[in-house]
C-alpha cells in the first residue's frame, strides 16, 4: 500500500530529470576530457615554454618566441601557404571528380549501385600507406603513367611527379575522394526525384535542372564534403611524407619533424596551434558563406 | 553517355593504386613493377618468413583487439546516451564526442606524446591502446546511432514495467536489438586501429613497431614487392570484411 502511493507520488512529480544519459556518457566524456582536451592543454602550455637547441632543451620560461619565429620566417610561412594550396587543390579536384560519380551513384539501383559502392568503399577501407605505395609505383619517372604516355607518343620526356606537388595532389585526391563521394551521395539521395520530373515537365533543360535544382539542393553535401576533405588534406601526413619527401615540407611533416626528429616540442606545439587556428578560421568562413548562400537561394 | 564514360575513368582512378599493389605482389622482378613480369608467390613467402613483419602483424592484431573492446564499450554507452538525451546540450555533446573524426591526427599525436611524458605513459602499450580508442570511438558511436534509428525505446520501458532491472533490460532487450550496429562499429574500429599510423608513429616506444609502422619505414627506405604482398593480404581481408558491413549500413540510412 505504502509502496504503491510512493510510486504514484514519483510518477506525479513534475518533470523528474532523467540523469541516465549523463551517466552513460560519462566514461567517454571523461576519457575525451583527459586524453584529448587534457593532452591539447598540455601541448598549449608546452608551446609557451622556451627551448634551447642542443643544450638545456625545454626551458621553464614563459614566452611567445615560437609563435613569433613561425609567423615572421618566410621559410615557415611558405610551408603554411603550400599546405593551404595543396588542401585547396585537393578539395576542388575531389568536388570535380566526386560530383559526377556521386550523381550516378544516387540515381542507380540494385547491382549497379552495389558495384559503384564497392568502388568507393574498397579504397576507403585500404590504409593510406598502402594506397600511397601504389601511387609511388605509378608516378615514378619510369612508372606506368609516364611509360604509357611516352609509348603513345604524347610526351617525349617523363613528367616528374614523384617528389613534386603534382604527385602529392594526385595521390591525396584518390585517398580522400571516397569521403567526398559519400557526403555528396547522402545529400543527392535526399532530393525528391519528383522534383526532376516536375522541372522537366515545366520545360527545363538538363543544364537548367542541374544548376537550379540539383546543385542548390546538393549544397549541404558539397559543404560538408569539402570541409571534411580540406581538413583531412591539411593534416595528412603519410602521402606528403612519402611522395613529397623532405624536399616538399607541409605543415604535417613539419610538425612531425619538430616533434620526433628534433624533439623541439615547444616549437612543434606552436606550429600545431597555428595550424588549428588557420583551419578553424577557414572552416568558420566556409560555413558563414555557405549559410549566406543558402539564405540567398531561398 | 559522357557521364558514364567519365565515371568509368573516375572509378578506375579510385581503384588504380590497389590494382597496382595487388598486381606487383606477383612480379618476378626484385622491385615492384607494373604491369608485373611473370608470376610468383615468392613475396608472400617472404612476408611470412620475415619475423619483423609477422611479429608486427601479431602486435597490431593484439593492439587493435584490446582498443576495439575499449572503444566499442565507450562508443555503445555514448550512443545510447545521445539517443535518449532530451533537452539542452545534446548537440554540443554529440559534436564533442564525434570531434576526433575531424581533429588533425598529427596534432593529437604530438599532444599525446607530450601529455604521456608528463603522466608516465610514454612508450607504453596501454598508452597506444588509449590513443587508438580515442580516435576509433566516434566511428562506433556513429554506427551504433545509425542502428538505433530504428530502435523503439518503448520496448525498454515495457521490459522495466514487467519488472526487469537495468542490467536485465540492457542485456536481454537493448543489446540484442542494437547488436548489428555494435558489431559493425567494432569491426570498423578494429580495421581503423589496425591501420592507424600517424598517432602510433608518435607514441610507439622501441620494440613496439606495429605493422603500419613497419610498412611505412620499409617503403621510405627501400622497395621490394614484399610490401605489395603484405598490402594485398590487408586489402583482401579488409575489403572482404568491411564492404558488406559498411554497405549494409549505408543502405539502411539511405532507404
Amino acid at each position: 500500500m505504502s509502496q504503491a502511493t510512493s510510486e504514484l507520488a514519483a510518477a506525479e512529480r513534475p518533470e523528474r530529470r532523467d540523469w541516465s544519459p549523463l551517466l552513460l556518457a560519462a566514461p567517454n566524456l571523461i576519457w575525451l576530457l583527459l586524453f584529448m582536451t587534457g593532452a591539447l592543454v598540455t601541448l598549449a602550455i608546452m608551446s609557451l615554454h622556451g627551448y634551447e637547441a642542443g643544450g638545456r632543451g625545454i626551458l621553464p620560461t614563459w614566452e611567445l618566441t615560437h609563435y613569433k619565429a613561425f609567423l615572421t620566417d618566410r621559410f615557415f610561412l611558405d610551408i603554411l601557404v603550400r599546405s593551404l594550396l595543396m588542401s585547396l587543390y585537393v578539395t576542388l579536384w575531389c568536388l570535380l571528380l566526386g560530383f559526377p560519380f556521386a550523381y550516378a551513384l544516387s540515381r542507380v539501383r540494385g547491382w549497379k549501385r552495389a558495384v559503384l559502392y564497392f568502388v568507393v568503399l574498397a579504397p576507403l577501407l585500404t590504409s593510406a600507406v598502402v594506397r600511397t605505395f601504389g601511387w609511388m609505383i605509378l608516378l615514378s619517372n619510369n612508372g606506368f603513367i609516364n611509360k604509357t604516355l611516352m609509348n603513345i607518343g604524347l610526351i617525349e620526356m617523363p613528367i616528374p611527379m614523384m617528389y613534386r606537388m603534382t604527385g602529392i595532389v594526385i595521390a591525396l585526391v584518390q585517398v580522400l575522394l571516397p569521403f567526398m563521394i559519400l557526403a555528396l551521395d547522402a545529400a543527392l539521395l535526399n532530393i525528391d526525384r519528383q522534383l526532376y520530373d516536375a522541372a522537366r515537365n515545366l520545360g527545363a533543360g538538363a543544364a537548367r535542372i542541374f544548376f537550379q535544382v540539383t546543385l542548390p539542393l546538393a549544397l549541404p553535401g558539397i559543404v560538408s564534403g569539402s570541409i571534411l576533405v580540406f581538413t583531412l588534406a591539411i593534416s595528412a601526413f603519410v602521402t606528403p611524407a612519402l611522395i613529397g619527401g623532405p624536399r616538399i615540407p607541409v605543415m604535417a611533416t613539419l610538425i612531425y619533424q619538430q616533434g620526433i626528429a628534433l624533439l623541439n616540442w615547444p616549437f612543434g606545439g606552436a606550429i600545431s596551434f597555428v595550424l588549428l587556428a588557420v583551419l578553424l578560421s577557414i572552416l568558420g568562413l566556409a560555413l558563414a558563406i555557405a549559410g549566406r548562400g543558402r539564405r540567398a537561394a531561398r | 553517355m559522357i557521364l558514364a564514360a567519365a565515371n568509368l575513368l573516375i572509378g578506375l582512378f579510385l581503384l588504380a593504386p590497389m590494382i597496382v599493389v595487388v598486381a606487383t605482389a606477383f612480379t618476378t622482378t626484385n622491385y615492384p613493377v607494373f604491369p608485373p613480369v611473370g608470376f610468383t608467390f615468392k613475396w608472400f613467402h617472404e612476408f611470412l618468413s620475415n619475423t619483423d613483419f609477422t611479429d608486427a602483424t601479431q602486435r597490431s592484431a593484439v593492439l587493435a583487439t584490446v582498443s576495439t573492446l575499449l572503444s566499442t564499450a565507450l562508443g555503445t554507452l555514448s550512443a545510447l546516451a545521445l539517443a535518449r538525451w532530451r533537452g539542452r546540450g545534446q548537440q554540443a555533446v554529440t559534436m564533442f564526442m564525434l570531434s576526433p573524426i575531424l581533429f588533425p591526427t598529427i596534432v593529437l599525436g604530438l599532444a599525446l606524446l607530450v601529455f604521456y611524458s608528463r603522466v608516465g605513459l610514454s612508450g607504453t602499450f596501454i598508452g597506444l591502446v588509449i590513443a587508438h580508442s580515442v580516435v576509433t570511438t566516434p566511428f562506433v558511436i556513429r554506427l551504433v546511432l545509425a542502428g538505433l534509428a530504428e530502435f523503439d525505446p518503448s520496448v525498454e520501458e515495457a521490459a522495466r514495467n514487467l519488472g526487469a532491472g537495468w542490467w536485465r533490460t540492457f542485456f536481454l532487450v537493448t543489446l540484442p536489438l542494437i547488436r548489428p550496429g555494435v558489431l559493425a562499429g567494432a569491426i570498423f574500429a578494429f580495421i581503423l586501429s589496425f591501420d592507424e599510423l600517424v598517432i602510433t608513429l608518435f607514441l610507439a616506444g622501441p620494440g613496439m613497431q606495429t605493422l603500419p609502422i613497419r610498412i611505412y619505414t620499409f617503403v621510405e627506405y627501400s622497395s621490394a614487392p614484399t610490401i605489395s604482398a603484405i598490402a594485398t593480404v590487408l586489402i583482401v581481408a579488409w575489403v572482404a570484411i568491411g564492404v558488406p558491413v559498411y554497405a549494409r549500413f549505408l543502405s539502411i540510412r539511405h532507404k
